[in-house]
């Protein structure tokens, strides 16, 4: 089966002033079509930066990234943004909602830079939300939302175009634990019922759970990778001071 | 088009939601787009004013008048030099003159009852053979009364008659023009002009006798011309005539002479005209560039606030262009509202000169909007704004969208 998303000995280096830091060291990863993988890391180890490559957000300093096959490296900023809308879903940890439109809106949006008709838009916009439970909520701002709320019409916006590959930046990260855990069903739910590829930040070994691999970074490299049979080590929180 | 449409409904909200700031950014070009229309409307105001002067003038007549061509105006507006006896024998011996009218004018105190009021007399030159012509070949006609047969009897405009004085004038009445008392003959329909219609029309001789100007003299000459004779050849002629009493004269202190054709007087107010209103427009787009300023300070202030928007934005799929759309939408609205908001504030200007003008006859401005003012105003509006909201949009546009995101983070 060929990768949904390869990374081939990736480097990001940031100039600082006078140094260079590098961010990701020759990380080389391959996601298959349908995972759900969750990468895992203390802040300053990387996943951002790795993140915001596997999403098409930020170029490698050295190294190539394989989207579908395709060199992302060598595409245009024009061809980059189409990608990312036809292919790829964004949920961040902070919803990151455009503020001046209603959730409806927020969650055409996505389908508007698709070039996706009105009518056919604003149909599949509610029918989402309805399916995330909002269909009371479709014409409120987003301030008016709660931020379980918020995150759920963020999620329905990610799942707009249909893409195959759904990106969550620490998505509980600003939730309560039990907002967080339904947020993070409907992922699964989402990834089991549609097959899609999932892919989570987090540094929070329960959200980690629900993935099927664990991606450990550190330093800029991949430290371990855990199966889901391995995983169950770190259940509980007892097990999480256990763990190798 | 579909996505246009989404892109300018996200413009309109962005500037609903920035209600204060996007007021004083279209408050700039407001001002610039209200010079723009009070100033043009004035102006072309002034055009139809004249143009309709130089209707009421008659296409067969030419006016001859003291000073040359190129200080016409001055001449016009402050007099100045006077034509002489010599010089309006000189016009009559032109081939093709048929008859020559002289006339000056003056502004001065009439009463009327126990009213004072600022009007304008004016001098016909020889007077019978005046009022003739005037009626058979410039369309004057009364409205009231008879015409004048003595001295000491006028023609009065409908302005004076009914506007200027709080009583209304009849036919046969007395008026007292700088101390002397006259009897209004009668009352002259409108001649189409308000200075026209604001004037009390006599006899030369009387005239100057008022005044105190030279006998013989008058400050300009209307010739009418023979049956049949070319306007043109005919102004040609005069001029040679004046010429030669010039050289005849020469020595004495002789002023310069503009023989002009109707048509030609068409030209060299036209021509003024356009200058004026070159010039105001450059002063007005002036202010409208200034305007186009505050409407980039204004949107690069937006583009910082909405980085992480555009961020946003990108990472779910917008390319540059749709960005680049967003932003100069935007500020296209901002340049249009200033351009409608100023063609409203400019036509009520406008319309309130008018009134004035009305109520004050001594006030001669009136005002004019055309349509193509509008839309000028409407279209130079627009494009300044999105010139102004070209160089923000384009920053907002290249933006990374991970730099983008990461702003506030």
């Amino acid at each position: 089966m060929e990768p949904i998303i390869k990374l081939e000995n990736v480097w990001k280096i940031y100039q600082l002033g006078k140094t260079e830091l590098a961010a990701l060291r020759g990380l080389s990863l391959e996601i298959n079509p349908g995972a759900f993988v969750a990468i895992m890391g203390a802040s300053g180890s990387g996943k951002s930066t790795l993140l915001n490559i596997i999403g098409c957000l930020d170029f490698p300093t050295k190294g190539k990234v394989y989207l579908k096959g395709e060199d992302i490296t060598k595409m245009s900023e024009s061809q980059l943004a189409q990608l990312r809308g036809k292919v790829l879903g964004f949920v961040f940890q902070e919803f990151n909602l455009l503020p001046n439109i209603n959730c409806l809106e927020n969650v055409m949006l996505p389908m508007v830079f698709q070039r996706v008709p009105f009518l056919e838009r604003k149909e599949k916009a509610e029918k989402i939300l309805k399916m995330v439970g909002l269909e009371k909520r479709m014409i409120h701002q987003p301030a008016e939302l709660s931020g379980g709320e918020r995150q759920r019409v963020a999620m329905a916006r990610a799942f707009a175009n249909n893409p195959e590959v759904i990106i969550a930046d620490e998505p509980t990260g600003n939730l309560d634990s039990t907002t967080g855990k339904m947020i993070m069903e409907f992922l699964k739910d989402f990834h089991i019922k549609q097959g899609k590829t999932m892919i989570v930040v987090t540094h929070d070994p329960n959200i980690a759970n629900y993935a099927e691999e664990i991606i450990n970074i550190k330093d800029g490299q991949i430290t371990k990778n855990h199966l889901a049979a391995e995983k169950v080590l770190w259940k509980t929180k007892e097990n999480i001071l256990k763990s190798p | 088009m579909e996505d246009q449409r989404e892109y300018f409904k996200i413009a309109l909200r962005n500037i609903r939601t920035r209600r204060l700031r996007s007021f004083l950014t279209v408050l700039g070009i407001i001002i610039g787009v209200f010079l723009i229309i009070s100033l043009l409307s004035l102006s072309e105001g002034l055009k139809t004013t004249i143009n309709k002067q130089l209707q009421a003038m008659g296409g067969e007549m030419i006016m001859v008048m003291p000073g040359g061509e190129e200080d016409i105006f001055t001449s016009m507006m402050f007099g100045g030099a006077k034509l002489q006896k010599q010089d309006i024998e000189a016009i009559k011996k032109a081939k093709g003159v048929d008859k020559v009218l002289g006339f000056s004018y003056t502004g001065t105190i009439a009463r009327y009852k126990d009213e004072s009021k600022q009007i304008a007399m004016c001098g016909y030159d020889p007077w019978k053979e005046s009022l003739d012509v005037l009626s058979i070949f410039q369309g004057w006609s009364l409205a009231e009364g008879r015409w004048p047969s003595k001295g000491n009897q006028i023609l009065i405009g409908q302005y004076i008659a009914n506007e200027i004085f709080s009583k209304k004038i009849k036919a046969g009445s007395e008026m007292v023009i700088k101390g002397k008392k006259f009897e209004v003959a009668g009352i002259l329909n409108s001649l189409g002009s308000k200075q026209d219609d604001s004037m009390a029309y006599m006899d030369m001789k009387v005239y100057q006798n008022l005044t105190g100007e030279k006998q013989g003299t008058a400050a300009y000459a209307i010739v009418k011309l023979k049956e049949g004779a070319d306007e043109n050849v005919v102004k040609t002629e005069i001029e040679d005539s004046l010429e030669k009493t010039r050289k005849r004269r020469a020595g004495t202190d002789v002023a310069d002479f503009s023989v002009i054709t109707s048509e030609k007087m068409g030209e060299i107010t036209g021509t003024i005209l356009d200058i004026i209103q070159v010039v105001i427009i450059g002063f007005a787009s002036i202010a409208i560039v200034v305007g186009g300023i505050g409407i980039t300070n204004s949107m690069f202030t937006s583009v910082r606030e909405r980085t992480k928007e555009i961020g946003i934005m990108k990472a779910i799929g917008a390319k540059n262009s749709a960005i680049l759309s967003i932003f100069l939408i935007e500020a296209g609205i901002v340049g249009i509202f200033g351009g409608i908001g100023g063609v409203l504030l400019g036509s009520i200007l406008a319309k309130v000169i008018d009134y004035y003008g009305q109520i004050n006859p001594t006030f001669y401005f009136t005002t004019t909007i055309s349509p193509w003012m509008i839309v000028f105003a409407l279209v130079f509006s627009f494009s300044i704004g999105c010139l102004a909201g070209f160089f923000p949009a384009r920053a907002a546009a290249k933006l990374k969208p991970v730099d983008a995101l990461r702003k506030y983070e």
